[in-house]
């Protein structure tokens, strides 16, 4: 009993160290947010700011209206995708994970194949912009990420070929139950913690996504808040790094400074951190069962 | 409008789009900006929308404010409204190579040496400009000197117009004036690089925490400052012009007595302590870092006006020193244009709006400076402000990309004549026989790719002084390994058969 | 009514289920892999439009190929793509399975699930914001590490952007930071499902711990190991390309060490604006990425069917 209670604390111990280091640098990021623009340059970014400032987050306030409205399109974007991509994986995972599903192997493999190849970028975004039309519209930030790839279908389809025992699925459609409604009242149900699990992935890769905006969106007023975050640090990075003839330092004059950068950093990762605790009752138990098999 | 006069339209839009070759039906070719807008403007039967894409690096929340108000005056003159498509500077290359691959609508665009121009022309992307050009806004040409306007001719042909801007530059430091007082600096005994070592030890030894000398980006380093005076880079540096070379050799760069020069003056000042000793790996702009109070200044391309528009970037008054004549470099012309890109259906339509960014000074001051009272508000003088209390305004427009910006009204602090002395500067300046030349990098791509690559590897360490120069056979030995031969070869083949063709 | 009829009318519910999502895979997924044909061709802009690109250019065979063979680049970033990717399935296998060991060691489920969020937190956010992190550490002039840290024992700063001998190093970290929560979790959940009893068994034939984990834990996770790795095989040729871009700051004297093909070819198509060079270079490592699975897939499937991918 002894040893035993040794080895939990330096588990604890090991464990409480770990999690400090994937955190530490979270911690300096907002304190740099909150850091007085010139004592960063002069004495660099610590733990305790030298000098105490809000004037980034009021900076950014200023731009209220242009935050807000990304991220109230980051929101709407993450949301829609989420719930649509969620239940077309769905959808799709359900049949192949039934046994007696005709042509089953060919459409697994049209699924698992996705996750090995693919066209690229130019044709990829032809096929949206003039199949589709969908540049510098909305539909262009969701679309793209809905399955992106088949890996997730693959996901949901092993937990529901190993989770859900088939004779109750058998016996629901003997009782007269269509396909439709097995789906939605027992299948579903009882695959919360997979959808979660993936509900969170999407979620994610939402939020996160700066991608498509690069891509398809000129239109200021679509920006994400990534894009936002994005393209005032790769046009920092741009100009440090190319010349454009004599006129960049005019183009330099508009850059953000430090703490602002930080500050937008902080806002954009907030949001994700507040809703993250809800699924997380969920996530560990999804991937149990999902990813013993791709 | 007559049913008349919108067949008439109708044919000439359908000859002019066949062919692109119009003898002077329709406008009249008056010089006079006023004549030749409503000329066109009466052969405009559809309204047309046009889109027009160009580099943003800052705020353009109000773009469509601005394009509101410049609509009111396009739909009158030429019967058209524009849509603006700001794309970040970051994104631009990949937007427009997008863009211009697929089907999308695209009337007006920025094309530059620096972002594949010559490539562009030579993949069809753009059309030729001459004709249009003639029939439609003829005033363009006396905007901007001879040189400058045929600066852009690949095989004989317009393929963009030139922003009127400062062509020219010269070269020089920029340093903080109240330090420069309170050492009672002369500075009217600097009279060349070396000149500022006094400056830079007095600095030094009396100004603990302030460094003299930072490079105001990785590209403007500070050998490069000192050889761009003899060098004409011809855009990558791959394969480089000597300025008052006779003939038109391409030759190696990196192997110039004028590079060793400034590479050795480089390192001096860096292990006398002079640059900043992170100077190739900061990432911090040299306006940043005056800002900061940690430097004296930099050294960079100038041109009038130019210590004003830094006093305003890097918050202290700035003095500057100009140490170099002025050179106008091959991309002196063709750094950054206006092109109609094939994707246009209304290419006349496009030209006539370009020439109302040329000509017609309401539309260049909404797209350069806003709407007035909302983003700038007028001085007794005449020149602008930004209105009392308003911090960021929402519109920052770089002006020297686009139009005639010598139409538009200047900002507080600058000369209001600045536009003349531009003039007078670019005029004046030593003009490289290249210029216009634009290299087309696809033959050799294998090794430009593979050249970029060594460039960036050694360059800012050599150039900023922290790498000893005797790094330079390496630096040279690898860029030969990557093939910069070849490079020069083919370089120096589209030189001689772009100067065969403008009979240079 | 024929066998196959009848089967399709018994089914209809489901084939209609997969319809959607199958349609979007056709159009996101297979539809773009005509482009494919780009990386042998020598585009013309003057057709424009997908088909009038693929079907009007000329076809030049390998020549948009040469580049990633023909220069002294190739080595390099062909190695570095290796190195770094066969580095980060070793070591994110390794230190997530031992991590995830660890997690199921603690009794207390609520520790448990607080060192679980924490650690899944670098996740959670993009590379963007990553280059940031890393940025504020490393940073020349006011970095964490250079002000703070390297004072501490004594050491010069250094310069991190320049010097690219600590990269190999600092990126494997990072990536490890970024991962490792994932990974874990994923391991975490398989040991989960470990039935108990095993455990106990072994406890009372006087297993010790990590008898206990070489003998039950590690076999019984096998199938989950096998598909995760084989995923990442399948994507070796394929970089992180935030984490190789962005977080070295696209510094050039990194190159030597942090260049891989993506930001190799992502740099050529910002020089040069070539579709067909960057079409070569995705061609390239699909391919290649699909056949390093299939032969693994083919070992792995002849040691034990069951835990192959197809």
């Amino acid at each position: 009993m002894k040893t035993n209670q040794m080895n939990q604390t330096i588990v604890h111990i090991l464990l409480i160290l770990l999690s400090a280091a994937c955190l530490f640098p979270f911690l300096l990021l907002f304190m740099a947010s909150f850091t007085d623009e010139q004592a960063i340059v002069q004495h660099g970014y610590s733990f305790w700011p030298s000098e105490f400032s809000v004037d980034a987050y009021s900076y950014l306030w200023n731009q209220a209206s242009t935050m807000a409205r990304s991220y109230g399109i980051t929101v709407l974007i993450t949301i829609i995708g989420t719930v649509v991509g969620l239940l077309i994986s769905a959808l799709l995972a359900y049949p192949l994970s039934r046994k007696d599903m005709p042509i089953r192997g060919l459409l697994a493999f049209l699924v698992f194949f996705t996750l090995l190849f693919n066209g690229g970028l130019v044709p990829t975004y032809l096929v949206y912009t003039e199949l589709f039309n969908m540049k510098n519209t909305l539909l262009a930030l969701i679309v793209p990420g809905l399955l992106t790839n088949g890996f997730f279908v693959l996901l949901i389809r092993s937990f529901f070929s190993t989770s859900i025992p088939v004779p109750i699925i058998e016996s629901a459609y003997i009782d007269g139950a269509t396909e439709f409604k097995i789906f939605y009242r027992i299948v579903l149900p009882l695959s919360l913690p997979i959808l979660a699990t993936i509900g969170l992935m999407l979620t994610i890769s939402y939020w996160n996504d700066w991608f498509n905006g690069l891509i398809y969106i000129t239109e200021p007023s679509l920006y994400s808040i990534q894009n936002l975050l994005n393209r005032m640090l790769s046009n920092i990075q741009f100009l440090q790094q190319n010349s454009l003839g004599g006129n960049s330092s005019q183009a330099a004059a508009t850059i953000p400074m430090n703490s602002v950068r930080m500050a937008m950093a902080v806002i954009g990762i907030v949001p994700i951190l507040c809703i993250y605790p809800f699924f997380q009752k969920y996530f560990v138990k999804g991937l149990t069962i999902g990813a013993v098999k791709g | 409008m007559t049913r008349m006069s919108r067949k008439w339209a109708w044919a000439s839009t359908a000859v002019l789009s066949a062919s692109l070759v119009v003898s002077g039906c329709g406008g009249s070719n008056e010089g006079n900006s006023e004549a030749s807008g409503s000329a066109s403007g009466a052969s405009n039967g559809k309204a047309v929308e046009l889109t027009m894409a160009f580099l943003n690096f800052g705020n353009m929340n109000d773009v469509q404010t601005v394009q509101d108000e410049i609509n009111k005056i396009a739909s009158a003159k030429i019967n058209a409204t524009v849509k603006l498509m700001p794309i970040d500077v970051s994104a631009w290359t990949q937007q427009t190579n997008l863009l211009l691959a697929g089907n999308e609508k695209l009337d007006l665009l920025v094309t530059s040496s620096f972002f594949n121009y010559s490539s562009q022309v030579a993949k069809n992307q753009l059309i030729p400009l001459d004709d249009l050009l003639e029939q439609y806004a003829p005033g363009i040409k006396e905007t901007m000197s001879e040189e400058i306007y045929n600066g852009t001719k690949i095989d004989g042909k317009i393929y963009g117009v030139p922003s009127v801007r400062d062509t020219a530059a010269d070269y020089g430091m920029v340093m903080r004036k109240d330090l420069v007082d309170k050492h009672g600096i002369d500075l009217s005994k600097v009279k060349s690089f070396e000149d500022l070592e006094p400056v830079f030890q007095t600095i030094k030894d009396n100004e603990p925490g302030i460094v003299p000398l930072v490079q105001n980006s990785n590209t403007q380093t500070v050998a490069s400052q000192l050889y761009n005076q003899f060098i004409d880079p011809l855009g990558d540096s791959l394969g480089a012009l000597l300025l008052d070379g006779g003939d038109l050799k391409v030759v190696n760069l990196f192997e110039t007595q004028e590079y060793k020069d400034a590479l050795a003056i480089a390192r001096k000042w860096y292990q006398a302590g002079y640059i900043m000793q992170d100077a190739a790996t900061t990432q911090e702009t040299g306006n940043s870092l005056v800002k900061a109070g940690k430097a004296l200044g930099y050294l960079s391309n100038m041109k009038p006006g130019f210590e004003q528009q830094e006093s305003k970037n890097d918050g202290h008054e700035m003095v500057a020193v100009r140490l170099t004549k002025a050179v106008t470099q091959s991309n002196g012309a063709n750094g950054f244009m206006m092109s109609i890109p094939r994707n246009s259906e209304n290419p006349e339509r496009a030209m006539q709006f370009m020439n109302l960014l040329y000509t017609d000074a309401d539309i260049v001051n909404l797209l350069d400076n806003g709407v007035e009272g909302k983003h700038y508000v007028k001085n007794e003088d005449g020149t602008i402000k930004v209105p009392d209390g308003a911090g960021d305004t929402g519109y920052l427009f770089n002006q020297w990309m686009v139009g005639n910006n010598a139409l538009a009204y200047v900002w507080e602090g600058t000369d209001k004549d600045i536009w003349a002395q531009i003039k007078t500067f670019n005029d004046t300046s030593v003009i490289s026989k290249a210029l216009g030349f634009a290299f087309d990098a696809n033959p050799v791509k294998t090794e430009v790719a593979a050249a970029t690559n060594v460039l960036n590897q050694y360059r800012i360490g050599l150039e900023s002084g922290t790498l000893d120069p005797s790094t330079l056979d390496e630096f040279n030995g690898k860029l030969k390994a990557a093939g910069l031969d070849k490079i020069i070869a083919e370089k120096q083949k589209q030189l001689d058969a772009w100067a065969a063709a403008n009979a240079k | 009514m024929s066998d196959a009829f009848k089967k399709l009318k018994r089914y209809r519910a489901l084939f209609l289920m997969i319809l959607p999502g199958m349609a979007y895979l056709i159009v996101n997924n297979y539809l773009p892999m005509l482009g494919v044909v780009i990386a042998f061709k020598d585009i013309d802009y003057s057709h424009r439009g997908l088909f009038g690109l693929i079907y009007y250019s000329d076809w030049i065979g390998l020549k948009n190929f040469e580049y990633l063979f023909k220069t002294n680049d190739a080595l390099v970033i062909t190695r570095n793509t290796l190195l770094y990717n066969g580095g980060f399935i070793l070591l994110n296998t390794t230190v997530a399975i031992g991590l995830a060991i660890l997690l199921n060691e603690v009794r207390n489920r609520l520790a448990s699930r607080f060192y679980q969020s924490l650690i899944l937190l670098p996740y959670l956010i993009s590379m963007v914001i990553v280059g940031y992190l890393v940025l504020s550490l490393l940073n020349v002039e006011n970095g964490f590490v250079n002000k703070v840290v390297l004072p501490m024992f004594g050491v010069d700063p250094i310069s991190w952007y320049s010097e690219a001998k600590y990269w190999p190093y600092i990126l494997t970290i990072v990536n490890l930071w970024k991962n490792i929560g994932y990974f874990c979790i994923i391991y975490l959940a398989s040991i989960i499902g470990i039935d108990h009893e095993y455990y106990e068994a072994a406890t009372i034939d006087g297993a010790s711990k990590w008898q206990q984990i070489r003998s039950i834990t590690i076999p019984l996770i096998a199938p989950t190991i096998t598909v995760m790795t084989l995923l990442a095989i399948g994507r070796i040729f394929y970089s992180d390309f935030g984490l190789f871009y962005q977080v070295p700051l696209n510094s050039g004297p990194l190159q030597p060490t942090t260049d891989v093909i993506d930001t190799y070819v992502y740099r050529g198509l910002m020089t040069l604006g070539d579709i067909g060079m960057s079409s070569a270079a995705g061609f390239y490592q699909a391919l290649v990425g699909f056949i390093l699975v299939l032969v693994s897939n083919y070992i792995v499937s002849r040691r034990d069917r069951d835990s192959a991918l197809f």
